[in-house]
């Protein structure tokens, strides 16, 4: 059986779904029968990836974001504590008052991306030069907003706070990032208030405005 | 060979109209609120989460109601004592047993079982289980029922160690139903089926348009292939 | 047949001018798909029963697919596995979908293998130059039997369970190697802990290998080409027609037909192919009151407790499938299709029935008549290929064979 031959006796007519030999026209003409099985068997091939991509879908994540209290007392002047909320690192830093007093020095804002807090990183109750609700407590989401790692927590005398051991982001210890670092924006300032002195609650806001963790520009 | 594939291909279509087994989703509905009154004491749906129960036709608001009515294990408190949380969408109708032992010991020695599949692994399905709810009698006479067993008709032996679950007015229906013992029982029924076959609807329908689409492609195809061939 | 002139890597040949596309001069893959796939001959007188070597590839890529899907979801432990299948069913999205066709697509596999393979036997296309195509195969058929038990003890529930210590006993049973083979399979003396992952990892590899073992079947059927029902091989360029279209549509019709079974199956009657008991969680203190295999696999279950021996058992089980994989020795006559052989095709009819009769007893508890039921089938199943097909290829006159086919 030469392979050559085995094709020839029926491929020198044109289409070789078509079933009439004599037309000319017909040759490039792909008919309605033809075109309508291949159509239907796409439809049913794509029909048939749907429950397969539906099966990739990310989980929802359907665990309600709950509240969380955060109790103050115990957290030293100078000192962070990470905690675990909505699944991410927030980190919460008691603020000597030598260190506020330096995150409002000109100098340090001249060094600042966004020092004023302009982009929604934060509620407008944090959209402040301490970046929270309190000047002494700050509370920020760990996420990098670079690449998402956790910034480590290195304060310096000249206002730095936090160091992104992943690509050398510096962040003030508002959170702000410095000038030349990889990191675009600040880091986010989650959903809090003050229940009582001394008690803060992640995921909830202070009476009378609204902010979700859904409103941050980057997180 | 093509008559086989045929004959194979028909015998499949009545499957579609099988006689369904007590199911319906009102009833399924309504069987959620016995088990949630009622079976749910002793008997765990631990397959089931809470959203699944979605699929009965439940709205987010209802399911959200049903959370907060149903307690779960928290985490520890502050001192390492257990403490309890209302449920959410995600978790599921566990035991309030803590383990096999406590709840063997709350019953006779018996071990409820766990109810997410029931009606698929016990022999009678849906139907068995609504004889077996409304199966309580008084033994007939010359027939003793030892300590902590009860005369139940549907069973092999006619004893049980559940002790008769449901009666008239047992359970509260919020759309109105007339809570009557055989009432009870088939919406239990009904809502196990649902347990163990949630997707049953939507299977058939599904198998209804695969089978159709692929008999109209069967039969375009096939006219392909005929004026193809005519030419050899 | 001169089958080296279509590899392009015949030195002989001419080298082809660099035509076509930009990427066919340098990888000339869509020539070759065409040579294979599209103008690829093919004898003009197929029937239906040719279908089912396509019905198990595009069985195989569903299978593929919807276990990549279902194996995302998977949990290979001794506490998780049985919760991750009811999250699949109930709560993965889709998931119901994707479990119901890869449950439905195991036994649609086996029975498309099993037609494909006595559609071999009637037509004898293991003999020659089939005997490699042949006997791949039938290591397709190892692998895909290893594939499913591998799979069907994944879910964990009491089926699987117990159908993983059946096994792992029958293993045992081996002499020598048997006990530590068990334990290495099992990870353990009776399945447990480390059985799932065990498993899991079998089933996806032996997946794999399937699928390379299909690549040389195909390559190996592309060597020798089709036998085709009249056992002749084509002799002129009007014996064969080109694969496309008219394999492609006449395959199309059969193949819209057999994902209709397929999805029939798994949407319409789960409950014929699935046992209840599979949906109890695993426990090793209880065995289910019957337990059967799946019926692609009675037939070898028949044999394995037909005698009492767990070494005979297995040793007959074996042996059932290995005198399938030496048909093209204990068949020596030279007339390959059954049609002109007047004593092999009722032959292979009783063999049929006694495989057939096989499933039936291996599915039925094995006491009084199912046992001797199964026993004679069994009995006559290695009478077939040990005695009665060399003998009938020593008697047998044929009918005359036609010239052409077409």
């Amino acid at each position: 059986m030469p392979a050559s031959a085995a094709s020839s006796n029926l491929s020198n007519d044109g289409d070789p779904m078509s079933g009439d030999t004599t037309c000319e026209t017909c040759v490039k003409r792909r008919d309605l029968l033809s075109t309508g099985v291949g159509a239907m068997a796409l439809a049913g091939a794509a029909a048939a990836a749907v429950p397969v991509i539906d099966s990739l879908a990310p989980n929802p994540d359907d665990v309600a974001v709950t509240t969380l209290d955060i109790d103050l007392h115990d957290l030293a002047p100078g000192t962070q504590r990470v905690v675990a909320w909505a699944g991410k690192p927030i980190l919460v830093v008691h603020r000597t008052p030598q260190q506020l007093a330096i995150l409002q020095s000109p100098a340090l804002f001249d060094r600042l991306r966004d020092p004023q807090s302009k982009v929604l990183q934060q509620g407008a109750y944090a959209a402040n030069w301490h970046r929270s609700i309190d000047p002494a407590f700050l509370v920020v989401v760990g996420i990098c907003t670079h690449l998402g790692c956790v910034p480590r927590f290195d304060p310096q005398t000249d206002g730095n706070g936090w160091l992104c051991p992943c690509h050398n982001s510096h962040f003030d210890l508002s959170g702000r990032v410095l000038k030349g670092s990889p990191a675009p924006y600040n880091l986010p300032v989650p959903p809090y208030a003050v229940v009582k002195p001394g008690t803060l609650r992640l995921g909830e806001n202070p009476a009378g405005s609204s902010f979700s963790l859904a409103d941050i520009v980057q997180i | 060979m093509k008559p086989v594939l045929l004959a194979a291909f028909a015998a499949l279509l009545p499957g579609v109209t099988l006689a369904a087994p007590i199911r319906e989703e009102g009833a399924a509905r309504r069987g959620l609120a016995v088990y949630h009154q009622v079976c749910s004491v002793c008997h765990s749906l631990s397959h089931v989460e809470i959203g699944d129960l979605a699929g009965l036709g439940l709205s987010d608001r209802q399911l959200r109601d049903l959370a907060a009515d149903i307690q779960v294990a928290g985490p520890p408190g502050p001192d390492g004592t257990p403490t309890t949380r209302a449920a959410n969408l995600s978790d599921r109708l566990l035991s309030h047993f803590p383990d096999e032992a406590s709840a063997r010991a709350a019953n006779n020695g018996a071990l409820p079982p766990d109810l997410s599949e029931i009606a698929r692994t016990r022999q009678g399905g849906a139907h068995r289980i609504f004889t077996l709810l409304t199966g309580y009698t008084d033994p007939p006479k010359g027939v003793s029922v030892p300590d902590g067993q009860f005369y139940n008709a549907a069973t092999h032996t006619h004893l049980i160690a559940m002790p008769p679950p449901l009666a008239d007015g047992a359970v509260t229906y919020d759309d109105g139903t007339n809570p009557t013992l055989a009432q009870e029982a088939h919406d239990a029924a009904a809502f196990l089926a649902w347990s163990a076959d949630p997707h049953r609807s939507a299977r058939h329908w599904l198998g209804g348009v695969t089978i159709a689409f692929l008999a109209v492609l069967a039969g375009l195809v096939f006219a392909l292939k005929r004026r193809v061939w005519s030419r050899v | 047949m001169t089958p080296a002139t279509r590899l392009d890597l015949d030195p002989d040949q001419a080298p082809e001018p660099a035509t076509g596309s930009w990427l066919e001069r340098r990888l000339p893959v869509g020539r070759a798909l065409r040579r294979e796939y599209r103008d690829y001959p093919l004898p003009r007188n197929l029937n239906a029963l040719w279908f089912f070597g396509a019905f198990a590839v595009v069985t195989l890529a569903a299978m593929i697919v919807t276990g990549i899907c279902l194996a995302l979801h998977y949990t290979p432990t001794e506490a998780g596995a049985f919760d991750s299948v009811e999250a699949i069913i109930r709560r993965v999205p889709s998931g119901w979908i994707l479990r119901s066709v890869h449950m439905a697509g195991a036994s649609c596999f086996f029975a498309v293998l099993y037609v494909h393979i006595f559609r071999g036997l009637y037509y004898g296309s293991y003999k020659a130059p089939r005997e490699v195509l042949w006997l791949s195969g039938f290591v397709a058929l190892l692998m895909v039997m290893a594939t499913a038990f591998f799979g069907y003890v994944l879910p964990w529930g009491q089926m699987s369970y117990w159908g993983a210590v059946v096994v792992g006993n029958a293993v045992a049973a081996i002499p020598l190697i048997g006990h530590p083979l068990a334990g290495m399979l099992l990870g353990g003396d009776a399945p447990g802990a480390a059985t799932p992952m065990r498993f899991f990892v079998l089933h996806m590899l032996c997946g794999g290998l399937i699928c390379a073992v299909l690549f040389i079947h195909i390559a190996a059927l592309h060597v020798t080409g089709s036998n085709n029902p009249a056992g002749i091989e084509p002799r002129s360029p009007a014996d064969t027609l080109p694969m496309h279209p008219f394999y492609t549509t006449k395959d199309g019709v059969g193949l819209c037909l057999f994902l209709a079974v397929l999805l029939g199956l798994a949407f319409l009657a789960p409950a014929l192919l699935t046992e209840a008991d599979n949906y109890l969680p695993a426990n090793p203190l209880l065995t289910p009151p019957d337990i059967t295999p799946e019926w692609y696999f009675t037939p070898f279950y028949a044999l394995l407790r037909s005698v009492p021996s767990r070494l005979g058992g297995l040793l007959l089980a074996g042996a059932a499938l290995a005198v399938v994989a030496a048909v093209p020795w204990l068949d020596r006559a030279p007339t390959r299709s059954a049609r002109f052989r007047p004593l092999a095709r009722p032959a292979w009819f009783a063999m049929a029935a006694s495989f057939l009769l096989l499933g039936l007893a291996g599915s039925h508890e094995a006491t009084g008549f199912w046992l001797w039921l199964g026993r004679l089938a069994g009995l006559y199943w290695f009478l077939h290929f040990l005695v009665l097909l060399p003998l009938i290829a020593r008697i047998e006159r044929p009918l005359p064979l036609p010239t052409s086919l077409a």
